[in-house]
Formats: C-alpha cells, sequence, structure tokens
C-alpha cells in the first residue's frame, strides 16, 4: 500500500512539472527571462509541496480504502476457492432439528429427572408449571422424532446420505485409529491418525445418537401413549420404559454436555466454536488437518467437490 | 370437685348445729359438734345420693332431673329436656352454676326458651384457661357455617357435648381419640361407615392401637377445611404429607409391620413427581386408596385388590385393563425383587459411568497432549 501512495504521489508530482515544463515556451514567448523562469519552476515544485500538504491525508485514505476492499475481496475469493463443502443444506438441517430438541427436552425433562432439586423446582415455575413443561417436552419430542424421520428418508434416497452412511459404519480402522491416538496422545507417535471423511470421534457420536434415539422414542412413546400402550403391555413395560428413558436421558446429557461440547466448543483449537453447523464447509488447512484422507481422496478427483 | 361439695356441705350442717356456746371451749365444742353430726350426715345419707343436695344444679334439676321431662314445640317436635345429674358432676364444669352456661335463664322458672350457649363467654382468643384453637375454628368450614348462622352449623357443644364436656385425654370424652369418629358420624354418616370398615378403624376401634388415626388425624381438630382449599390438610398437595406422618414413620412401621417405602415409591413415580410441581389432576395416595374406605390389597372389598385395580386406574387411565395388575405400581427402581427393572437400571448405571470415564479420559489426554505441543500455551498448532 505504501508503494501505492508513493507511486501516486510521484505520478501526480511528475504530472504537475510536465504541466510547468509545457506551458514554459508559453511564458518563454512572453518575454520570461531565466530568472524568472527558474522561480516559475520553483513555484511550481512548491505548489505541488503545498497541494501535497493539503490533500495527503484525504488521497492516503482513499487509497488506503480501497486498497483495504481489494485485499478482502481477494482474501474472500481465496477462501471460496480453498474451501469444501463439508455438509449440505439437508445434513445442516437435521443437526439444527436435532440440537433445537434436544436442548428443548433436556431443559423440560431434567426438572422431572432431579424433582427434589431448587433449581428444578425454578425452572418448573419459569416454564408453567407441570402441565406446560408436559406440552413443551412434546414438542421436542415431534421434532426430535421428526429428525430421525427425515434423517431415515435422506439416508435412503439422498446420494450424500448414502454415501455418509456408509462412511459412518464402524470400520477395522477406527481401531487402529483409536491406538494410534493414545500414542499420539503419549507422544509415542509423531502424528495424529489420518481420518477419512469421519474420524471415530464422530462416528461415536452419530452411533450413540442412533442408539439414544430407538431408546428415548420407543420409551417417549410409550409414556406418551401410556394409556393405548398399557391396553397392550402389561405395567412393568412401561416401569422398563420409565426407567430407560430417565437413565438414557441422562447418559445423553451428559455425553452432549462433557465430551461434544469439548470436542466442538471447548477444545483450544474450536473455542469458543465454529460456524460449519451453520455453512457447513471447511477451509483447506481444517480438512488437511482434519480429515487428510478424504482430502487426498477429492483431490485425486474420485470424487469431485459436493456441493 | 367433689371437695368443693363437702365444704360447702359442712356449712350448711354448721348453721343447723350451732347454738349459743360462749367462752373458749366454743371453737373446740363446735367442731367436734359439727364432726359428728356430719358423720351421722353421711352415715344416714345412701352412697348413692353424692352430690345430691348440690345447691349448683338443685334449683334447677327440680324440673330437669326429672327423667322424661321435655315439651312439645310449636313445630311439632318434642324437646328433651332431661338433664343427666351424673354428667354433669363428672364433666370438667361440675364446678359451674346451670347459669354460667345458661346465661339468659335470670328467673326460675323460665318463661323463654333459653338460647343456644355461647361457650366463647369463657373460651375467648386470650383466656389463659385455653381456648385457643376458638379463633381456629372460625376459620374452619364448620366455623364459617356458624358465622354464617346455618341452622346445621355444628357448635362446640356438638362436639364436644354439651353437659358432659370432659378432658380430652379423659375416655369418656366425646372427642377422645377413640370417640370422636362417632361424633363425627353423627353427621357425616357415610363416611363413618366407610371408617369404620376400613383397615384404620378397625385398627382403632376393634383392635384398639391407639397409634391409628382417626378423623382428626387428617382432618384436623378445629381448623377443618374443605379439601378444594389449598391450605386444608387434605388438598389434594397436601395428602401425601398427612399420610406419610405415619406411613413414613419407621418405628411404626416396625411396630405394626406397616408396608414401608410408600411414600418414597410414590415420590419417584411420575404421579409423586407432578405432585411435587403442584398437579392437582394428578393421583395422590387417596386416589387410589380411597380417602375413608381404605383397606389392604388382600382384602376383597378394597380398591386397590388386584381384582378392583383395572376399576381404580380407569377413574383417570381410559382403557385401564388387567395389564394395570401385572407389575408392582409402587416401584421401587433400585430393589432386586423387581427382577429385569433392576438389571436395567445396572445396565444403564454401568453403560453411563464407563462410557464417561472412557470419553473423559479421552478429553483429559488431549488437553494433555495440547499442552505439551504448547498449544495451550498460547502458540499455534504446530508449536511455533
Amino acid at each position: 500500500m505504501e508503494d501505492k501512495y508513493k507511486t501516486t504521489k510521484e505520478k501526480i508530482a511528475e504530472e504537475l512539472q510536465k504541466y510547468a515544463l509545457d506551458t514554459l515556451p508559453e511564458r518563454e514567448e512572453k518575454g520570461l527571462d531565466e530568472k524568472t523562469q527558474r522561480l516559475v519552476r520553483d513555484e511550481a515544485n512548491e505548489g505541488l509541496d503545498a497541494f501535497f500538504n493539503v490533500k495527503i491525508k484525504n488521497i492516503h485514505k482513499i487509497i488506503k480504502k480501497q486498497h483495504a476492499l481489494k485485499i478482502k475481496l481477494d482474501k474472500k475469493q481465496e477462501w471460496q476457492k480453498d474451501t469444501y463443502q463439508r455438509f449440505n443444506i439437508y445434513f445442516r438441517i437435521q443437526h439444527m432439528m436435532l440440537f433445537s430438541s434436544v436442548i428443548i427436552l433436556i431443559i423440560t425433562g431434567l426438572p422431572i429427572k432431579f424433582p427434589n432439586s431448587p433449581i428444578s423446582k425454578f425452572m418448573m415455575s419459569i416454564m408453567g408449571g407441570i402441565s406446560t413443561q408436559g406440552i413443551l417436552h412434546r414438542i421436542g419430542a415431534v421434532l426430535l422424532i421428526g429428525f430421525y424421520v427425515f434423517h431415515t428418508l435422506y439416508t435412503i434416497f439422498n446420494r450424500d446420505g448414502r454415501r455418509d452412511f456408509v462412511q459412518l459404519l464402524p470400520k477395522p480402522k477406527d481401531i487402529k485409529d483409536i491406538f494410534q491416538m493414545i500414542k499420539y496422545f503419549f507422544g509415542f507417535a509423531k502424528d495424529k491418525p489420518k481420518f477419512d471423511r469421519f474420524s471415530y470421534i464422530e462416528k461415536f457420536d452419530y452411533w450413540a445418537v442412533y442408539w439414544g434415539g430407538i431408546v428415548m422414542v420407543g420409551s417417549g412413546l410409550i409414556m406418551w401413549f401410556h394409556n393405548i400402550a398399557l391396553s397392550y403391555f402389561p405395567k412393568y413395560v412401561y416401569d422398563i420404559a420409565r426407567e430407560a428413558h430417565s437413565d438414557e436421558a441422562l447418559l445423553a446429557t451428559l455425553t452432549i454436555v462433557i465430551w461434544h461440547f469439548y470436542n466442538v466448543h471447548f477444545n483450544p483449537s474450536r473455542f469458543p466454536g465454529s460456524l460449519v453447523w451453520w455453512h457447513g464447509k471447511l477451509t483447506k488447512e481444517q480438512m488437511i488437518d482434519e480429515h487428510p484422507l478424504e482430502y487426498e481422496r477429492i483431490l485425486k478427483g474420485k470424487e469431485g467437490k459436493n456441493d | 370437685m367433689t371437695g368443693c361439695y363437702r365444704t360447702r356441705k359442712m356449712k350448711t350442717n354448721r348453721r343447723v348445729a350451732a347454738h349459743p356456746v360462749s367462752g373458749k371451749k366454743a371453737g373446740t365444742v363446735l367442731a367436734i359438734s359439727g364432726w359428728i353430726l356430719l358423720s351421722a350426715v353421711m352415715a344416714a345419707l345412701p352412697v348413692k345420693a353424692w352430690g345430691q343436695a348440690s345447691p349448683l344444679y338443685q334449683k334447677c334439676l327440680l324440673c330437669h332431673g326429672r327423667p322424661g321431662f321435655k315439651k312439645l314445640m310449636p313445630d311439632g317436635k318434642v324437646l328433651e329436656l332431661f338433664v343427666n345429674k351424673s354428667e354433669l358432676e363428672h364433666s370438667i364444669h361440675s364446678k359451674l352454676h346451670c347459669t354460667d352456661c345458661h346465661a339468659d335463664v335470670m328467673e326460675i322458672p323460665h318463661l323463654k326458651v333459653p338460647g343456644k350457649v355461647n361457650c366463647y363467654r369463657c373460651h375467648y382468643k386470650d383466656n389463659p384457661n385455653g381456648a385457643k384453637p376458638a379463633n381456629e375454628f372460625f376459620q374452619s368450614v364448620h366455623g364459617k357455617l356458624v358465622t354464617e348462622n346455618d341452622p346445621k352449623a355444628p357448635h362446640c357443644q356438638d362436639c364436644h357435648g354439651g353437659h358432659n364436656v370432659q378432658k380430652v385425654d379423659s375416655p369418656l370424652s366425646t372427642v377422645n381419640h377413640q370417640n370422636v369418629a362417632y361424633t363425627c358420624g353423627k353427621c357425616h354418616k357415610p363416611q363413618y361407615d366407610n371408617y369404620i370398615q376400613s383397615i384404620h378403624g378397625t385398627a382403632l376401634l376393634d383392635r384398639h392401637i391407639k397409634s391409628a388415626p382417626t378423623c382428626t388425624t387428617c382432618h384436623g381438630k378445629h381448623l377443618i377445611l374443605q379439601p378444594d382449599n389449598p391450605e386444608s390438610s387434605i388438598y389434594p398437595l397436601n395428602v401425601i404429607n398427612v399420610c406419610s406422618k405415619c406411613h413414613e414413620n419407621k418405628e411404626l412401621i416396625r411396630k405394626y409391620n406397616i408396608p414401608g417405602g410408600r411414600i418414597s415409591t410414590y415420590k419417584e413415580s411420575y404421579h409423586g413427581v407432578a405432585d411435587e410441581f403442584g398437579s392437582v389432576r394428578v393421583a395422590n395416595c387417596s386416589s387410589c386408596h380411597r380417602a375413608h374406605l381404605i383397606l389392604p390389597e388382600s382384602d376383597p372389598r378394597s380398591s386397590i385388590n388386584k381384582a378392583n385395580l383395572a376399576k381404580t386406574c380407569g377413574k383417570c387411565h381410559q382403557n385401564a385393563n388387567v395389564n394395570f395388575t401385572k407389575g408392582k405400581i409402587h416401584v421401587n427402581y433400585k430393589s432386586k425383587s423387581n427382577g429385569i427393572l433392576y438389571y436395567i437400571g445396572m445396565f444403564f448405571e454401568i453403560l453411563t459411568m464407563s462410557t464417561l470415564t472412557l470419553l473423559f479420559i479421552h478429553i483429559l489426554l488431549d488437553l494433555f497432549r495440547r499442552y505439551r505441543s504448547g498449544e495451550i500455551r498460547g502458540k499455534n498448532k504446530r508449536g511455533e
């Protein structure tokens, strides 16, 4: 930017000098002697200095602004050029459905699990009593069931969905990766394991939600429609559903709050969180760092960019 | 009490025996002669006639002491006017005159029908001799009817007895723990009939177990409120507090072999949780066990007998059928006797513990590695 500024300054100085020189013959014709000519030339130079003294700041600002804009545009283009669409729009919508329903369900459900805690009483009074809590919890439940239906359809009918499901299946490599990771943690290995599209961490999260979903939705439906359920099943089935619902809820809550939040929010390289859930994109650097095998595959053109 | 009459009697006798005796010995003579006379009178009196001569009631009992003393009222009702003398003598008010309570009787024989006795003449709020409950009574459902001048409203004497008022501890008292159910039953007949059949009623009245509850144990004594009043002890949210007074009392549970853990298991159930959070609709103890006709599960009349359970649950749960009887109602999730339920709970406990332990170790190792490579100490990923 300094160079540009300097060149502009020089250009203007040159132009003004040129103007002074161009007009010299005219002035000579008017019969100005050499002394006067020199004076005029000095004047021109002085004028140039005065011009810069007044205008320098503004010119500087304008140039700076334009240049910054250009850098920004360049950067954006460069970033766009080097990002990879990791999650498509359906995937992101599913994730949003999942987290909003789970947040609702945790907030409305935990007071039932711990009815004697003062926080539970406070939460319940905020929600407006147990009948409102019940309605809110069922709204969350409908959203969650909607998510599972959406995800099943997506897995069956969408090409990315089918590919992701296959990629998410556990493989022997995951166990190798775990051992490699432990070695890396203790410093016996220099590099982290090379992950494909989904690391074993992400696979664990996915299958945890799968298992949790079956337990929670199944037991939840038994409790929601207990009058129907109890006309077909004995009462201890209801009791089992209640026990499973309550225990699995605690397990899921703790896993999300401790494990998932650490992996996506609280770990030092992510803190306080990224916007991948919103735009679904990873940069080249992130791809190389976190999913090198997938990146290699994309480079080879086996799969191409998926967007 | 009786001592009181005796002194008065002595005085009377002394007056009869008085004759002019002068000198120092006058007092002694008087005392001795008085004593002899008194002994003579006492010996002459039949045992039954003790207190017969009580001047306190004497005048009134001239008429009211005659058995079968009654009056036909203008509305056709017959008013029993007989007053049992011995009742009066053994009551806590035996020291009082008739007119202390029947204060509107100004002359004898009285011409007007005396009004209802007003106990608050003595038993007002700040009277140190007791009667603090007067205030509570006027807030109660009974007291409110009294202030509204309801002709059926119960006054103090309707429960505590008119002429036979006794201390609560006395077995003769109408409001004694043993007798109060009968007293309440005079007006609340259906409830009384149910109560005397219930396990509580039979325990108290037939087996004479004094810890067994009677009406006042649950409903309160003077501050009896309607079930829909949130301050009432039998308001749906408060019922559990009433029952837990005994059914969570370990001493009573052990002594009378009452099934334990009923309250804690209720509180764990959804009914209990909703009750905790103030749901009035949800089932409380009395919704299933009934309020008055509480019977053990083994009794075929019981609402919680396996044969009747579907009907009991069906009060709230549509389609309630025999499935409701398969499995325990008061489920203790931590008891091994529940079989599969216990193992499912244990499975989830182990699953949660082990999963979270592994995840936590992974997090700690990750942080440890990041610390060692300098990432946490303000350097970038490659430790530069």
